[in-house]
């Protein structure tokens, strides 16, 4: 017995120990508030049953176990199993109805376009002119205003799900969804999809890095801009390599030869806080050992392992992508 | 059996047959406010998702079911004669015991299509999107 209290207690306190960088305990936007409140009711609401039903059952049979009048055995049945549940659940809907409304509305603030590959993320900004900025594997959002999210996804269903900003959407070939966060405080979230999707969905994350609005804004302006040429004789070689290889026909990398649309938008590699879609860091060796092994790193994934790179060239390739700043 | 028992259950059977269609129209109205509720709001939201229009549709819709449902129920109750004799099971296998448990039985189907259109019309009541 006391095991099992133990562990129950266990259980209830494991989240504690993360960081609840993607916990649904931690809610970080107003959305995951409400549905963390909205989720506390209906489990405080279920306790009250199980304990109310339960002790009806051991009240009937143990304490009490006479027959019961006709009348009063009648009024439980129509008061305890027609009238009660109905107006509960009648309630619990009106209750819970509306809060489903806020997430999905597009709100005032700046509208994203996400859209799932397999198995990355291609993030679009959608600027007031129309024109769009384009970015992958990485969210940023300004705090404190609501950003609608226009889900799509190429080839085969994903979902995309930040737990502690807010709810799940699907994101479905050729159908738009939408979904709309409003961040609270500043911070870096996770996000993971959550539909399966192939070999590598367990593999397919994000960084959501939430901003203050003037911070958004100065680095929604340095996204907007091509990318920074390469600064060290290092990096200078890295694109040559970079070129030689044919990167830039899957990549593009703005304001170079580089034009390929298959592949993650490189133009800031290096300013984002992850690689290859979450699962790995943004230090020069990680860039050397993803780019030769990334079919090992993520298996079926469409670009192939650059095994056959010296060292040397793979260290010039992550100098230079790395000062993609 | 001779031929005045015959007429008596021809008699009975066809005044039944009338209760027997009636316990029907309760779980039906459910049915059609159900369909014609996800097909117009799969159609609005798929043509211009002007919600507002159908919203007021769907309320008036299932302001007339609900009032439809109930003047049934009414009809069944009466015809259940529960408060009268207190007979709640009708299971002594006479015509007017197969009359009352039809009542009953129509009566029940009343109270679940009733709390079915209302669950089936709030979502579109308290959700003012398509999204």
């Amino acid at each position: 017995m006391l095991r099992t209290l133990v562990a129950l207690a266990g259980v209830l306190l494991l989240p504690a120990c993360g960081e609840g960088r993607q916990s649904v305990l931690n809610p970080s936007g107003r959305d995951a508030l409400l549905l963390y409140d909205l989720a506390l009711v209906m489990f405080v609401g279920a306790l009250v049953l199980w304990l109310l039903v339960g002790g009806l059952f051991v009240y009937v049979t143990r304490i009490n176990p006479r027959e019961m009048s006709r009348g009063l055995a009648e009024g439980l049945i129509v008061g305890g199993g027609v009238l009660f549940p109905v107006v509960l659940l009648g309630g619990l809907l009106v209750y819970s109805l509306p809060l489903m409304q806020a997430p999905r509305e597009a709100g005032e603030g700046m509208r994203v376009h996400i859209t799932a590959e397999q198995w990355w993320w291609r993030v679009e900004y959608e600027l007031p002119d129309g024109s769009r900025v384009t970015s992958a594997n990485e969210l940023r959002l300004p705090v404190g205003q609501r950003t609608g999210l226009v889900l799509n996804a190429h080839r085969v269903i994903h979902a995309f799900w930040v737990p502690a900003l807010g709810g799940k959407a699907d994101m479905i070939p050729g159908r738009e969804t939408y979904l709309s966060f409003l961040p609270e405080s500043a911070g870096t979230y996770r996000g993971q999809c959550a539909e399966f999707c192939g070999a590598s969905h367990a593999l397919m994350a994000f960084e959501t890095v939430v901003m203050e609005p003037e911070d958004f804004e100065a680095w929604l302006a340095a996204e907007a801009r091509d990318a920074t040429p390469p600064q060290t004789q290092e990096a200078t070689r890295g694109a040559q390599v970079f070129a030689r290889e044919g990167c830039g026909s899957c990549h593009t990398v703005r304001g170079t030869q580089a034009v390929g649309q298959v592949g993650p938008d490189l133009t800031h590699m290096g300013s984002r806080v992850s690689l290859g879609a979450g699962i790995l860091g943004v230090t020069p060796p990680d860039f050397a050992n993803w780019i030769a092994h990334t079919e090992t790193l993520k298996p079926e994934v469409a670009m192939p392992s650059y095994d056959h790179l010296s060292p040397d060239d793979l260290t010039a390739l992550a100098a230079y992508l790395g000062g993609l700043q | 059996m001779t031929e005045i028992t015959e007429n008596e259950d021809a008699h009975e059977f066809r005044s039944e047959a009338v209760s027997l269609w009636r316990i029907t129209f309760a779980p039906l109205i459910w049915a059609v406010h159900f369909a014609a509720c996800y097909g117009a709001t799969a159609l609005v939201c798929a043509k211009d998702g002007a919600v507002d229009g159908l919203r007021l549709g769907i309320g008036i819709g299932t302001g007339v079911a609900l009032v439809a449902i109930v003047w049934l129920g009414w009809q069944a109750w009466q015809q259940w004669d529960l408060v009268r004799d207190r007979d709640w099971e009708n299971d002594q296998g006479t015509g007017e015991d197969r009359h009352q448990f039809l009542g009953h039985a129509a009566f029940l189907l009343a109270v679940i299509s009733f709390i079915g259109v209302s669950y089936v019309a709030l979502p579109a009541l308290l959700i003012g999107t398509c999204r």
